[in-house]
């Protein structure tokens, strides 16, 4: 039963680190608290399946054209999405060193365009809950959709898979992140952004870049997290929230961190859930964050 | 408007006024007012009558002082930080708040919310009294208690006070620095916005005998913060413009939503949102417009009128074997230095060789050894700090309230005469640094000599004996250096004891009465 607990928090935590990775990303480097990353993941993915499935419910598995569709333009529309959010929000408050001039400014902007994504997105989408298939059909892995677990109990394949591939993503994201021209590019800009700029690097892209980056983990965690549950256009904030409690655990820019943190509360939802009710799913981690940013707002690393 | 529709509206703008103080004033962006409301309103719906059967004003006070408690547990962690990270904890707090109530549907009645009987009753045995709570009282006490916190605002906006919450909302480190104890007046307001939400919750939930988490939720939240945006900065109006507007929204977005034949509530996210956008864009549009600004400079007049002379060469400040390593790497070894009354003491060496160090260990910001200060001791950034939406002289005499004390007369006179009592301080500040033709001007139309001796001003208005200036002269021309010497020459003559941490060695030699060289964390040579 605990092993169960545990590998559902472990895979669910995996997500999270996707989603934590990108805050980490832009909070380490261009310094920007990204509040709408959460709302990005949600819209991400309803303009996906708006584009290949519509807006009524599609239960059955995808075949394989509709299936790539539908992971390409999730990815696609979160790499636009967050793009956007830093066209409106972020690159106006650049100043001319490169250097984000209003940081109240860029916090509430962010919270401002979370809000217009899901007040816009529940316009397109009325419903409570809207179901989404998953394009990667990872339940059929095993014929019955589960995997026996020792001790008599058993486990969704799915939930297995979306832990290997989130954790796959992660550290193939990190791997390019660090490694990359742009990853040196980023690491300038968050050293010192006059000096990125002296030395020929355009800090407004490499801003935009980082951003379309998160975009895409973002699409990556949603076409993850999604399927086998109902998806509302409100869930982002939470979302979104519970992923910046992971980054701080982690230690704020760290991508690493970011992962190792969104497991942590990944296990503490899973846990928390299975002790005390569905109700702790949201408010274990807002607790978390609330009590993180109280006694060590630097992040537990720092 | 409905007897009850104005109540509502001025228990609201209760709220509003509260964030005010806290947005507008300290520059706090708390996006999380209506978590505070939900304790004052959630806290009285269940303690009191209908609950657990409290007294209603005991079951709203014990509501209130624990909203306040959260406040103050907020700005602990946020009170160290930027405004981001406040921003982000409040934030946090809104959505923890609104899903607690969905998430214990038996306690707060999820969507539903809690309804009581209405209108209440106010209860007292003991003298018999049975009041009722109809509207039309409510909006006496509502409007009364608007009155008073606008009222308060609007005399807190004209006293000193708002001088350092203006100092700790535009230049933290410096208001630190002069003195004034920056986390704690954060605290303080949170403490005071997160008290007056939950008035006003609880008033609004007394009122209607219902509350519902949607009356709290974190879009509210975000509607209030907007409301206050609008209303600009440190205006005693503002929070009443700001709601005016809120009142509409609702109508507002009814009307959009049948018109697009969408949802009622999603048109009003989407209104907030591309509200808060914009206002964020203009960044006070009403306020900034309205607000007077400084005036433009005068000429500058000739320096220095002659000094009292004090008592020449007292050691203010003695300190000894200061000795202080960043990661290995010795910044201070050994380091002794005396400064007295009455003589400019220059500090030189190269880049690097611990002068700034040094200068922190004096002030006690880092401690590196034994320092011993027989006066107060003020130090100058080595950039020019200046503090947005204030003139030249409200800079100066941001430093001139810091050491003025005695808060009980403070908050019994009159906002402007505890300003007029700074004014002579003030005076002398303008006239011992030979910048009388600068006062009421915009300090960012001041060259940047009169900008770098503002901040000396500053210091000098604070009473300080000791003055630690950090590289005065830094981007001064010829003729501000000599003006810049007179005003140093004037300080030492007048008693103070100056250290003066500078490269330009004309004039060091100029002015100084004594010169150490530091090296390598080591004093080389002094003279």
């Amino acid at each position: 039963m605990l092993l169960q607990v545990l590998l559902a928090g472990l895979s669910a935590g995996a997500v999270l680190g996707l989603v934590a990775m990108g805050f980490s990303l832009v909070a380490g480097t261009v310094r920007v608290f990204h509040l709408a990353h959460g709302d990005v993941v949600v819209a991400a993915l309803f303009a996906g399946a708006l584009g290949v499935l519509g807006r009524t419910p599609v239960t059955t598995p995808l075949e394989t054209a509709p299936a790539l569709a539908l992971v390409g333009l999730t990815l696609l529309a979160g790499a636009a999405l967050a793009g956007a959010v830093a066209f409106v929000v972020v690159l106006p408050r650049l100043g001319g060193t490169g250097r984000a001039t209003d940081p109240v400014g860029l916090v509430a902007g962010a919270v401002a365009a979370g809000l217009l994504l899901r007040a816009a997105l529940g316009l397109a989408f009325p419903q409570q809950g809207y179901a989404v298939p998953d394009p990667l059909r990872l339940s059929s892995l095993t014929s019955s959709g589960l995997v026996d677990l020792p001790g008599g109990t058993t486990i969704p394949v799915r939930t297995l898979g979306v832990l290997a591939l989130a954790t796959a993503i992660a550290l193939i994201a990190e791997r390019l992140l660090v490694r990359s021209r742009f990853g040196s590019s980023l690491r300038a800009v968050a050293d010192d952004p006059v000096a990125a700029t002296l030395s020929g690097i355009d800090v407004r892209r490499v801003v935009l870049l980082a951003f379309v980056a998160t975009g895409v983990l973002a699409g990556c965690a949603g076409l993850l997290d999604a399927p086998g549950r109902t998806v509302s256009v409100d869930d982002g904030v939470v979302l979104g929230l519970a992923g910046v409690a992971a980054a701080l655990l982690g230690g704020l820019g760290s991508l690493r961190g970011a992962v190792v943190g969104g497991l942590a509360v990944g296990v503490l939802q899973s846990l928390a859930v299975h002790a005390g009710g569905a109700a702790l799913q949201d408010i274990a981690p807002l607790t978390l964050l609330v009590v993180l940013l109280a006694l060590r707002p630097a992040g537990l690393r720092a | 408007m409905s007897t009850i529709e104005l109540a509502q509206a001025l228990w609201l703008l209760l709220s509003a006024t509260g964030l005010a103080l806290a947005v507008s004033y300290a520059g706090l962006p708390v996006l999380g007012q209506g978590a505070f409301m939900a304790i004052g309103g959630f806290g009285t719906a269940l303690l009191g009558p209908g609950g657990q059967g409290w007294p209603l004003l005991i079951a709203c006070a014990a509501s209130v002082l624990l909203a306040a408690s959260a406040g103050y547990l907020v700005a602990l962690g946020g009170s160290r930080l930027e405004g981001a990270h406040l921003a982000l904890a409040t934030w946090a707090l809104a959505w923890l708040v609104d899903r607690a109530l969905h998430g214990w549907p038996a306690i707060t009645g999820a969507a539903e919310g809690l309804s009581r009987p209405a209108p209440a009753h106010l209860v007292t045995k003991t003298l018999g009294l049975d009041l009722v709570l109809t509207p039309l009282a409510h909006v006496v006490v509502a409007a009364l208690l608007c009155l008073l916190a606008l009222s308060a605002l609007a005399r807190f906006g004209r006293g000193p006070g708002a001088l350092d919450l203006a100092a700790v909302r535009e230049a933290p480190v410096l208001a630190a620095s002069l003195g004034i104890p920056v986390a704690a007046r954060r605290r303080l307001v949170l403490t005071v916005t997160a008290a007056l939400g939950a008035l006003s919750g609880a008033g609004s939930t007394i009122l209607l005998g219902l509350v519902t988490p949607s009356d709290v939720s974190p879009l509210v939240s975000l509607e209030l913060f907007v409301a206050v945006l609008l209303g600009g900065t440190a205006k005693w109006w503002g929070p009443v413009v700001g709601v005016a507007v809120l009142l509409a929204l609702p109508e507002l977005a009814g009307g959009l939503a049948r018109l697009a034949d969408v949802d009622v509530e999603r048109s009003r996210g989407v209104l907030v949102a591309v509200l808060l956008l914009g206002v964020l864009a203009a960044r006070d549009p009403l306020g900034r417009r309205l607000s007077r600004a400084g005036k433009a400079p005068g000429e500058p007049g000739p320096v220095g009128s002659p000094h009292e002379p004090g008592t020449k060469g007292a050691v203010l400040l003695r300190a000894t074997d200061l000795r202080m390593a960043y990661q290995g790497v010795v910044a201070l070894d050994g380091v002794g230095l005396e400064l007295r009354a009455g003589e400019v003491h220059a500090l030189v060496g190269p880049n690097g060789s611990g002068k700034s160090t040094l200068l922190k260990a004096l002030v006690g910001e880092i401690d590196a050894g034994q320092v011993a200060a027989h006066a107060r001791v003020v130090m100058t950034p080595q950039q020019s700090v200046l503090m947005r939406e204030l003139t030249a002289d409200q800079q100066v005499a941001v430093g001139a309230r810091t050491h003025s004390g005695k808060p009980i007369r403070h908050l019994l006179a009159t906002p402007r005469s505890r300003v007029d009592e700074l004014t002579p301080v003030v005076s002398a500040a303008l006239e011992a640094t030979g910048l009388e033709h600068v006062r009421g001007a915009d300090p960012s139309l001041l060259t940047v000599g009169d900008q770098r001796l503002l901040q000396i001003a500053r210091a000098v208005a604070t009473g300080a004996q000791v003055l630690l200036l950090d590289e005065p002269a830094a981007g001064m021309s010829v003729t501000e250096r000599a003006r810049l010497r007179v005003v140093l020459r004037g300080l030492a003559d007048g008693g103070k004891a100056v250290l003066l941490v500078e490269h330009d060695q004309a004039l060091v030699a100029a002015v100084a009465d004594r010169v150490t060289r530091l090296d390598n964390g080591r004093v080389e040579d002094s003279e």
